[in-house]
């Protein structure tokens, strides 16, 4: 009960504040909300912080770690950060929501979402998903997983037709408690848990979103649609992509140097070099071939798939004015 | 603009309303006794509705009461069917499990004084265990499903039940002990004739204590793992999916329950110690 109190009253406290945290467009700090914790996955920003790319391009560029329980949107909307790192399907389902998400680049080329399978479970593809236990993550992430789903005409909620979901956590337990039979995972992080676990990849069945031609647009930058029409904010955010695609590119080169900084700039001193070095290879091979301008044939296959859900789509009609390439086309050049 | 000054505006006359109410004539009839705290219930909503709207606070940060209450109507099937996850078959059945074996617990350290300075240190030492850290133990234990929440409930009201129990039976004088032993009274018949209803008062503390925790129990627990139902994953989640409308819907769906829980509770108290000088009215 008091709970619930204190959170209505820390509610009306932010709605009453809200118009006051407006901040000024004129100024050169930019704030980041990441979509997780501090790690490889983000190491591009960290990079361009560290190297001092954001400094060269005269930014004061403030980098908030996420967590299990920030929402990046809903800090973007309480104007507590300037843009964010966020998927495209989640940012999409916001968007027709009514809250103007648009897309300023595209750092990551391809996905890293797979589903990871014990093979000994007899899984040999999606048909076979029926009647199994099958994690998944929430919080916005768990729209490809439903997308590819309702396009394969597999239902998810349970039975012996369908498949059992279970709200997975941050870690990989589930597929070695054999609590479910697989289990999502992302190339760069989760994958190399389980086999730091003792599980081998001949043990393993993993499907990739890329490879069911189901794949969605992940760690995109977003800001508001009404910031856009500043064109304070617009330079700014020019130049905070350009020195972040500069950090991209510099991280993608030297990914052990990178994952260093990464380390550095963990308050938390819960990730390791081993884990982090590893997870910069593998996210590096995810920005390859982007140069941070989206690429609207990528933007197309996210829009397709997710309007195809059959029952329950995660979006109802084609998004208008979801991203924009002014940001990137002036960046680059 | 004109909305926010037409909140304060509201306020001010229903404010003035009520102290009239309350200071008035009829203030002992029971309609106008009910009548205050809900004038000054509707105040609050009616505000927030204004000030909301008159601000143009987003939906992702705050949604209006009305759009709460058009959720509410249009998602019944699911609040029900979360309901029924967390709360009967999460914190209920944790709740009575819990209280149980608090109940047994209390029994056997109240037999052997050797047990009680055993068993209470090790009591209080579950007690302080953080939700946050037995939780993702217990859901890799027991499963996704609710026996894990009912785990956790158990381990969240068993210290408060335990204390309230062995508290309360050390409530009896040595002197009415003595005349129960007079009458040649073993230890169950004093215990069920004249220490167990002695301790009523402490064991319904407990128990309301707990009824509380419970709840809160078996939401937070479903933030670590849990299948695609229940009032904490839909909270969770749908934070995450900016459907702020769902997460209040669930906050009023288990601020009726956890009430009406702790008001049974608190009835049945009334019932059976109805000789305590605090039931008195």
């Amino acid at each position: 009960m008091k709970h619930i109190l204190t959170g209505a009253a820390t509610a009306l406290a932010l709605a009453l504040g809200g118009p006051a945290l407006a901040e000024s467009h004129g100024d050169n700090s930019v704030t980041l909300q990441l979509k997780w914790v501090t790690q490889a996955q983000f190491g591009g920003y960290y990079v361009a912080q560290d190297k001092g790319f954001y400094e060269e391009e005269g930014l004061d560029v403030e980098i908030l770690p996420g967590g299990p329980d920030i929402a990046p949107a809903q800090v973007l909307a309480g104007g507590g950060a300037d843009v964010i790192v966020d998927w495209l399907p989640s940012a999409l389902s916001a968007r027709e929501k009514g809250l103007p998400l648009v897309n300023i680049a595209q750092p990551f080329k391809t996905s890293g979402l797979m589903l990871t399978c014990w093979k000994d479970s007899g899984i040999t593809g999606p048909e076979d998903f029926r009647g199994r236990t099958i994690g998944v993550w929430f919080f916005g992430n768990e729209y490809p997983f439903l997308s590819w789903m309702s396009q394969a005409e597999i239902p998810t909620d349970g039975g012996d037709d369908g498949i059992t979901v279970l709200k997975q956590g941050f870690n990989v337990d589930p597929l070695i408690q054999r609590q479910a039979e697989c289990i999502s995972t992302m190339t760069y992080n989760e994958f190399g848990q389980v086999l730091d676990a003792g599980v081998t990849e001949e043990e393993l069945l993993t499907f990739k979103y890329e490879d069911q031609g189901v794949a969605t647009q992940e760690d995109g930058l977003y800001v508001l649609e009404e910031n856009l029409e500043d064109e304070a904010f617009r330079a700014k955010m020019v130049k905070f992509v350009r020195a972040s695609m500069k950090g991209w590119k510099y991280a993608e080169e030297n990914p052990e140097e990178a994952a260093e900084i990464v380390l550095d700039n963990d308050e938390t001193g819960a990730q390791t070099e081993h884990h982090q070095i590893r997870m910069m290879k593998e996210v590096a091979k995810l920005t390859a071939g982007s140069t941070g301008a989206l690429d609207e044939a990528d933007y197309q296959r996210t829009v397709d798939t997710l309007l195809a859900g059959g029952s329950d789509p995660v979006i109802t009609k084609v998004p208008e004015g979801a991203w924009t390439s002014v940001i990137t086309d002036e960046a680059l050049n | 603009m004109g909305l926010v000054i037409a909140a304060i505006v509201l306020w001010a006359l229903l404010w003035v309303l009520n102290v009239r109410l309350a200071n008035g004539p009829a203030a002992h009839r029971p309609a106008v006794r009910l009548g205050i705290p809900v004038i000054f219930g509707l105040t609050l909503l009616i505000m927030w509705e204004l000030i909301v709207h008159g601000l143009d606070v987003p939906q992702v940060i705050l949604p209006a009461p009305s759009s709460i209450a058009a959720r509410i109507a249009t998602s019944l099937p699911i609040l029900w069917q979360d309901f029924i996850q967390t709360f009967v078959k999460g914190a209920l059945s944790g709740y009575v499990i819990g209280c149980a074996a608090a109940f047994a617990v209390a029994i056997i350290a109240d037999r052997s004084d050797f047990l009680r300075r055993g068993l209470l240190p090790v009591g209080s030492f579950i007690a302080a265990l953080p939700i946050v850290g037995t939780a993702p133990i217990l859901v890799m234990w027991y499963g996704f499903d609710w026996q894990s929440k009912a785990a956790v409930v158990v381990v969240m009201v068993f210290f408060p039940m335990l204390v309230n129990i062995t508290a309360g039976l050390q409530e009896t004088t040595q002197m009415q002990r003595d005349q129960m032993k007079t009458w040649a009274a073993g230890y169950w018949s004093g215990l069920w004739k004249m220490r167990l209803p002695a301790a009523m008062p402490f064991i319904f503390n407990g128990l309301k204590i707990s009824s509380t925790l419970a709840l809160i129990g078996a939401i937070v627990a479903e933030f670590f793992g849990s299948p695609i139902v229940g009032m904490g994953f839909r909270i969770s989640t749908s934070v995450g999916q900016l459907a702020l409308d769902m997460v209040w819907a669930e906050i009023v769906v288990a601020a009726i329950s956890g009430s009406l829980f702790y008001g049974i509770v608190a009835l049945i108290e009334r019932q059976v110690t109805f000789w305590h000088p605090s039931q008195r009215h």
